[in-house]
This record gives structure tokens, C-alpha cells and sequence, in this order.
């Protein structure tokens, strides 16, 4: 697993995956982690086919008696599939998803870890020097989701929006916004249900100041890139596999 | 009378090598088995699924137990050497159910302690991988209490399950048992109800079906058995 520093002033952010050992068949994944002093955040930790790989990664930078919290940003196998396992890494660390997924997530085997419900308008999480805001994404797609904004490093961690179906060898950064399109339109076509959620996500969003955006599988968006997205998500049609429209 | 005046009327009729029967003939059909064992789950769910059926049957002979005491009640004189068998028959179905309960319970048990264990083995495996592959990683030290509690979770449940298992084991052949009393409890009714006259045909059904009865559920145990020799032959 690939670890790549994307923020250090103060505290750093890390993203993990193009995994070249994952195997065959399954969704290629990035996973996060914020490491603030003695204290980290590790974000949607993913399935459970990635634990070793990405536990292995993350030893190479922090302990994993800092991983005081977890955030899962909804229910999602391949969010937080892990958890079963992370539970026996991290018996005293708190798991932050949202209240609606409680009692699913707990499907996944958790006997040690603490839930924290996030509310439906979100909370925030706080390593001690850095705060980190839960942005509401609900229907983006999971019916209670949320994304991570971090304003000090200006990262919004954005889950599945903005994500990219492609090859686990492809680069970290969207370089080229409009090449980048085919590899995106259809997974939120069709993974995202509602416009109306969609727009009113975009509208909140278009609010906070934001450097990369950062979404749970394919490349990380930069600068004026977050700007061309938002466009570009706010004039898609979403919800398309409607039976007597779509065929 | 209870279980052990039981067993000293019918040691004279019953087989004792009956159990090992089972055994060697269970052997010998999982040598045959191996190139598709069953999954442990799936053969601990069988088991409970086997004798599920096992259920209705001892409730039948119970229920024809009963019968046969108003018959051998009615016989007056004639019927009164059937009359303690009577009382055989309803105890042996009572215990029966209640092994068949028993064992169902423990396969459950055992089927939920599979499950733990295959867990903390999994994940054994998984954090091994991790220190195997990462062994100079700055901050793998700080991976040792979580490892050697995963190690220790794998050891508890797989010393749990084994004990769950040879409970069940145990379970399985005292219900084997059982079922060899019956049998030979059956054969001296038909010694007995022979001298029964007009009643000795009725009598006789009834021996014919607590010997039915019987050897249907030691069927179902020899299959249980194998089920249960699938799960050893996976358990190290
Ligand atoms: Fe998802
Ligand atoms: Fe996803």
C-alpha cells in the first residue's frame, strides 16, 4: 500500500492506497489519515481485505496508540468493512459515522470501540491542536453521510463524491479536469440519487475554502480542479436507473 | 424406574459395540468425503438440522407409550408384564427430547463459537501479515499488546471450541445409547407381549414402532456423526 503525505504545516495529512497487492475484484480505495501531535484520525479505514495492508502502511508513520478516533463516512463495506479488525488494533479509540448507520455498522463486529452518533447536521472532531468540521453529504450516496473538512489545511475529504472509477496504477492529482470526466459521470449517475441533495451538498460546499478535495476512491482534486467539479456535479442528472425512464 | 434399573434390564440385548460401529463406519465415509469436506459451519448447522426431525419422532413414541399403557392397563392380568415396559418406552422418549434439545443447543453453541474463532484466527493471520511484512516499520513496536491480545483471543476460543466440541461428542453418544436401550427394550416386548393374547397385536405395533423410531434416530446420529467428523478433520 502506497503512502503519500499530502499536508504537513503542523499537522499532516496522509493518503493510503493504489495498493498493488489488493486483490482482484475489488474496488480500488484511498484511505486517510490525519496525524495532529501525539493524536490521529484515521478516515474511512475500508474493507477488510485492505486492514494489513493499510495497518502495515500506517506503521511506517505514526503509532497506533495515536489513532485516538476513526471516521467512517457512512456504512459501506468498503468504508468501513475493516472495523471488526481495527477493533482488536484499537480497543480504546472511538468510531465517529452517523446515527443512522449505527446499528448496521455494528453488523461488522465491534465489541471494544466506542460509536459516536454524528448527528444529522454533523459535529466536529477534535485532535486536541486541529478540529475537523463534519460536513452533511447525505444521499451523496449513503442516506447518512458525511464528508471531513479540514479549514486549516483547507482539505475536504469528500467520500464517494468525486470519485473515479480506474486503475489502482493511475496517478494522485486529477491532471487534466475534462479527460478525467468519463472516468467519473457514471458512478455518480448512477451511485447518487437525488438533484436535489446534490445541489443543496454543492451550495454548502461551494462555501468552505478548499485546496484539495479528497474523495475515497480514484484522484484528488486541486485548486481551481474543486472549482471545475462543483460545476460539474451541479449540471449533472443524478438518480438516473429509473425503471421507466432509463430503459 | 429410572435411566440406570433401566440399563441393567436391557444389558443382556444390547449391542456395545454399537457405538464403535458408528465410529468406524463414519471413518469410513469420510475418507471418501475428503475432496469435498463441508464447511464447519455448515456441518455444525447440519447437525441441528439432522435431528430437528428427531424431535417429532420421540414425541411420537411417546405419545404411543402412552397408548400402550391403557392398553396393557385394559389387559388387566394378561397385560401386566407389558406394564413396566409401558413406562420404559415414555422415559426413554422423554430423554429423547430432551437429549435431542441438548444437542441442538451445543450445536448452536458450537456453531457460534465456530464463528468467534474462525474470527480471531482470521485476524491473527491478518495482524501476523502485518508484522511479518513490516518488520522495519518505525512504529511497529507499538503493534505488540494488540498482537499478543489477538494471539490470545485465537488461543481462548480455540480451547473453547474444542471443549464445546467434545461436549457434543459426548452428547451424541449418550443419545446413542439411549437409543441401544430402546432397541433392546423393544425386543423384550415382543417376548413379552406375546403371552398378552387378544392385545398382543396392539401391544406388538407398539414395539414395532419404538424399534423404528429407534433406528431412525440412530441413522440420524451415525449422520451427525459424520457431520461432526467433518468439523474435527478441520479443527488442529
Ligand atoms: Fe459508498
Ligand atoms: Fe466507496
Amino acid at each position: 500500500m502506497k503512502a503519500t503525505k499530502i499536508f504537513d504545516q503542523g499537522h499532516q495529512w496522509y493518503m493510503f492506497g493504489r495498493d498493488p497487492e489488493k486483490p482482484e475484484g475489488i474496488i480500488d480505495t484511498n484511505q486517510y489519515m490525519v496525524v495532529a501531535g501525539n493524536r490521529a484520525l484515521l478516515m474511512d479505514p475500508g474493507g477488510i481485505e485492505v486492514f494489513a495492508p493499510m495497518l502495515g502502511a500506517i506503521l511506517h508513520h505514526a503509532n497506533v496508540d495515536q489513532i485516538t478516533d476513526l471516521f467512517a463516512s457512512h456504512q459501506d463495506p468498503d468504508i468501513i468493512s475493516s472495523l471488526g479488525l481495527w477493533d482488536q488494533a484499537l480497543p480504546n479509540a472511538k468510531l465517529h459515522a452517523p446515527w443512522i448507520w449505527e446499528g448496521f455498522i455494528r453488523h461488522f463486529g465491534m465489541n471494544n470501540i466506542q460509536y459516536v452518533a454524528i448527528p444529522d447536521e454533523g459535529h466536529n472532531i477534535s485532535l486536541g491542536s486541529v478540529d475537523f468540521e463534519l460536513i452533511p453529504a447525505h444521499y451523496l450516496h449513503a442516506s447518512g453521510n458525511f464528508n471531513v473538512y479540514d479549514r486549516k489545511a483547507k482539505i475536504l475529504m469528500s467520500g464517494d463524491i468525486g470519485a473515479a472509477l480506474e486503475s489502482s496504477e493511475s496517478p494522485l492529482f486529477v491532471e487534466d479536469f475534462n479527460k478525467h470526466i468519463p472516468k467519473m459521470k457514471m458512478f455518480h449517475q448512477r451511485w447518487m440519487p437525488s438533484n436535489r441533495a446534490k445541489n443543496d451538498w454543492v451550495n454548502r460546499v461551494r462555501e468552505l475554502d478548499i485546496e484539495y478535495m479528497a474523495p475515497q476512491h480514484g484522484r484528488i482534486f486541486k485548486g481551481d480542479d474543486v472549482k471545475r467539479f462543483l460545476d460539474w456535479f451541479e449540471a449533472l442528472d443524478v438518480g438516473i436507473a429509473v425503471q421507466s425512464e432509463a430503459f | 424406574m429410572g435411566y440406570v434399573n433401566l440399563c441393567n434390564v436391557i444389558t443382556d440385548f444390547a449391542d456395545t459395540t454399537s457405538i464403535l460401529y458408528i465410529k468406524q463406519k463414519n471413518l469410513a465415509m469420510t475418507t471418501t468425503h475428503t475432496q469435498q469436506t463441508e464447511s464447519k459451519f455448515v456441518a455444525l448447522a447440519s447437525i441441528a438440522a439432522e435431528l430437528y426431525s428427531v424431535m417429532t419422532v420421540a414425541w411420537g413414541v411417546s405419545l404411543a407409550a402412552k397408548n400402550a399403557k391403557v392398553i396393557s392397563a385394559q389387559s388387566g392380568e394378561k397385560g401386566r408384564g407389558f406394564q413396566p415396559i409401558t413406562e420404559f418406552i415414555d422415559e426413554i422418549a422423554q430423554l429423547a427430547m430432551t437429549g435431542v434439545n441438548e444437542i441442538n443447543n451445543e450445536a448452536l453453541q458450537l456453531t457460534k463459537i465456530a464463528v468467534t474463532e474462525y474470527r480471531n484466527i482470521d485476524a491473527y493471520h491478518r495482524f501476523d501479515s502485518v508484522r511479518e511484512k513490516n518488520s522495519k516499520a518505525q512504529y511497529i513496536k507499538s503493534m505488540t499488546p494488540a498482537m499478543k491480545q489477538v494471539e490470545q483471543n485465537m488461543q481462548l476460543s480455540t480451547k473453547i471450541f474444542k471443549k464445546s466440541l467434545s461436549n457434543l461428542t459426548q452428547l451424541l453418544e449418550t443419545m446413542d445409547e439411549y437409543m441401544l436401550s430402546a432397541r433392546a427394550i423393544a425386543s423384550v416386548s415382543r417376548i413379552v407381549t406375546s403371552n398378552a393374547q387378544e392385545y398382543s397385536n396392539q401391544l406388538k405395533v407398539v414395539a414395532d414402532d419404538l424399534d423404528q423410531a429407534a433406528s431412525y434416530i440412530k441413522d440420524k446420529l451415525s449422520e451427525s456423526y459424520q457431520h461432526l467428523n467433518n468439523v474435527k478433520m478441520q479443527t488442529h
